[in-house]
């Protein structure tokens, strides 16, 4: 369908008419392409006769609009591009009676939209005809639920350790004033706690942030390899601490080239690798694997699969690339050798704060928000995430990124999107 | 009604699918809705799913009564037999899955009356939001013909699985620690039952598109008819 064609008739017309004609020719072209520009989606549908018995067609759609409906262009129906029942009852309404209407909806799926949608009708030749407005407000209402999530976490959160914190102050007050032994054991409590809300509020806000942003895509290019190399260089004392040991086997640098921002991969990266050796027993190997060019499997009959599940495991995908069928990935594989997770724990690793079951975290508990921020940050960058693991078996996460196109060139700084 | 029998056979087809899009429309927005009733303990949510779903019912017979209308007069053959069955088949789908949208909703009417309140709708509430994720997918797969997108619906199914039985274990555990709460939860079982079943439906649906659309009979690509393009052709036969 051409962009902003409409179906007007013309007549023979008097040579009077006829400069009027090329007047009115170039206002519709500016008026035209000024539609064309607004950053709103904008629909003209039309319907011969009553509603009912013809059906709806889209006679005229701007850019925006073919981009949030993803409108190909041999569609002209309406329903074809949009289903939602409140929305056909409101176009059918504007096109029958004439009145307008306003309303929401989200669009659904792993990146929803909250769109608000107005109709209107317009009163063109013996068809009847309406204007579909759509503009997307995922920004506002993605701000106002981040503000209410973000106090409400926080407050929850918070209230544990701050209570502790409290209770060793008056305990520091009262009976533990003149033991200098209790007072030194009490008050590195209260430094660690302290530390503990810390951290938590550091994780708060980057998930935040990330959430805000969720559903723009990313627009850069980034060096896996040479990223991972540096989160891996970054972890160097904890893992000297902990006794244990990193391999990684990795291309070149220069040659898994993904799509994606690079400070929010280095922090999935971080956060994955903290798991693995934070969960891992003393002594036992982390490793990192990446590979370029490797295709999404879905199919979790794979032998390995069928495997964990007797073990009384599993592989479960937590996030699904786009397009998975058509793309290739620059794949990174973080697997510990430690206690490995249930089957039945596996589909809520991702959730906020969730703490599998009987395991212990060690002497230093994390936020609880790591993997929370991996999914978000995954699901931004329309990324897989996977994960293998079985009950003393250990863990393995696949993260895979979109492969940068081929003409792009690596750099170390993303570009501005 | 002359101007019905003098329509162009690919512009009734089209027709058709459009209801059965418009049908899938309506069983997408029963299924989250029934989710957002239980999650938020909306009676008045929850009371007009179970009303909304006589729509459903009555858009299925009208379906499946102008398909076999077009099956009987126009009798048609191969890819075209394939959509009006298709269509037909996936009307019987979205039904189904709207029935269970309305068990949903009518066991989100009494969940909302319980007490005390379960944490484990916010379990619930996201195994929900990723079977009407799944819903969307095929339905999107089948209104763009797209088999590739229905393929990777289809290969997905595991991971609803997975959550429901992550669910259930997580309620029988939950049940063991509080007997009070064993009204509430033996109900969340079966809206988690619900939607598993639900997740099967959106996998039916991927499974209608490669059916209709892979043609083995016809070589060449049909011309793609609409009543913008061509609406002349006075006679109801194609080429």
């Amino acid at each position: 369908m051409a962009v902003l064609s409409f179906p007007w008739k013309r007549g023979a017309r008097s040579p009077q008419q006829e400069t009027l004609a090329s007047v009115d020719l170039d206002r519709l072209s500016l008026v035209t392409a000024a539609i064309q520009a607004l950053p709103d989606a904008i629909l003209i549908v039309q319907t011969e006769g009553p509603v009912g018995n013809s059906p709806i067609l889209v006679v005229a759609s701007n850019g925006a609009a073919q981009e949030l409906l993803r409108i190909r262009s041999e569609e002209n129906r309406l329903v074809s591009i949009l289903r939602h029942p409140d929305i056909l009852s409101a176009v059918e309404n504007t096109l029958s009676f004439g009145e307008s209407h306003t309303l929401g909806y989200d669009t659904g799926g792993s990146q929803s939209r909250a769109v608000r949608v107005w109709t209107r009708p317009l009163s063109a030749d013996s068809r009847l005809s309406a204007l579909v407005v759509l503009r997307d407000e995922t920004d506002a209402r993605r701000l106002e639920r981040m503000r209410a999530d973000f106090l409400a976490n926080a407050s929850h959160e918070l209230r544990t350790p701050l209570a502790s914190i409290t209770g060793f102050v008056e305990t520091l007050r009262g009976h533990a004033k003149d033991d200098p032994e209790a007072r030194a054991h009490f008050l590195e409590i209260m430094a660690s706690q302290a530390r503990r809300m810390s951290h938590l509020i550091d994780d708060l806000l980057s998930l935040s942030r990330i959430e805000l942003n969720e559903h723009v895509p990313p627009s850069g290019t980034c060096d896996i390899v040479a990223l991972v190399q540096e989160v891996t260089d970054g972890l160097l004392p904890v893992l000297e601490a902990r006794g244990a040991s990193l391999e990684l086997l990795a291309p070149s640098p220069g040659t898994a080239l993904a799509v994606g921002e690079r400070d929010q991969i280095s922090q999935v990266v971080q956060n994955l690798l903290d798991n693995a050796i934070k969960y891992a027993p003393r002594g036992a190997p982390v490793s990192v694997t990446i590979t370029t060019d490797a295709a999404f499997e879905a199919d979790s009959a794979a032998a390995n699969a069928a495997a964990l599940r007797d073990a009384g495991g599993g592989r479960l995908v937590l996030l699904f690339p786009e397009r998975a069928h058509e793309n290739r990935y620059v794949q990174i594989r973080i697997a510990d050798a430690g206690i490995g997770i249930a089957r039945e724990n596996l589909p809520r690793l991702t959730e906020r704060f969730y703490r599998v079951p009987g395991q212990k975290s060690g002497d230093i508990p994390g936020t609880g928000l790591g993997l929370a921020i991996v999914k978000h940050v995954v699901n931004r960058h329309r990324s897989g995430l996977v994960v293998e693991s079985a009950p003393g078996q250990g863990t393995t996460f696949t993260v895979l990124l979109p492969s940068a196109p081929r003409s792009e060139s690596p750099d170390g700084v993303t570009k501005p999107s | 009604m002359t101007e019905h029998t003098l329509k162009f056979f690919g512009e009734e087809l089209e027709q058709l699918k459009g209801e059965v899009i418009r049908m899938g429309g309506l069983a997408e927005s029963q299924v989250s809705q029934a989710v957002r009733a239980v999650a938020v303990r909306d009676v008045g949510l929850a009371e007009r799913v179970v009303v909304e779903d006589e729509t459903l019912d009555l858009l299925q017979h009208d379906i499946e009564r102008s398909a076999i209308r077009l099956i009987a007069l126009r009798q048609p053959v191969a890819q075209d037999l394939r959509r009006t069955v298709g269509a037909l088949k996936l009307s019987l789908v979205l039904e189904r899955a709207g029935d269970y949208a309305k068990n949903i909703a009518k066991r989100a009417l009494v969940i909302a009356q319980a007490d005390p309140e379960i944490p484990l709708t916010r379990s619930v509430q996201r195994m929900g939001e990723l079977v009407a994720g799944r819903l969307k997918e095929a339905l999107d797969a089948y209104s763009a013909g797209d088999i590739q997108a229905a393929r990777s619906v289809w290969n997905r199914d595991e991971d609803i699985d997975e959550h429901y039985n992550s669910l259930f274990r997580e309620l029988l555990t939950y049940m063991m620690g509080d007997p009070h709460t064993i009204g509430a939860c033996a109900h969340l079982l079966f809206v988690a039952k619900n939607l598993e079943r639900i997740g099967d439906y959106a996998t039916s649906i991927a499974e209608i598109v490669p059916y209709e659309v892979s043609g083995d009979e016809f070589l060449d690509p049909r011309p793609k008819w609409s009543s913008v393009e061509e609406p002349s052709k006075a006679n109801g036969d194609y080429p």
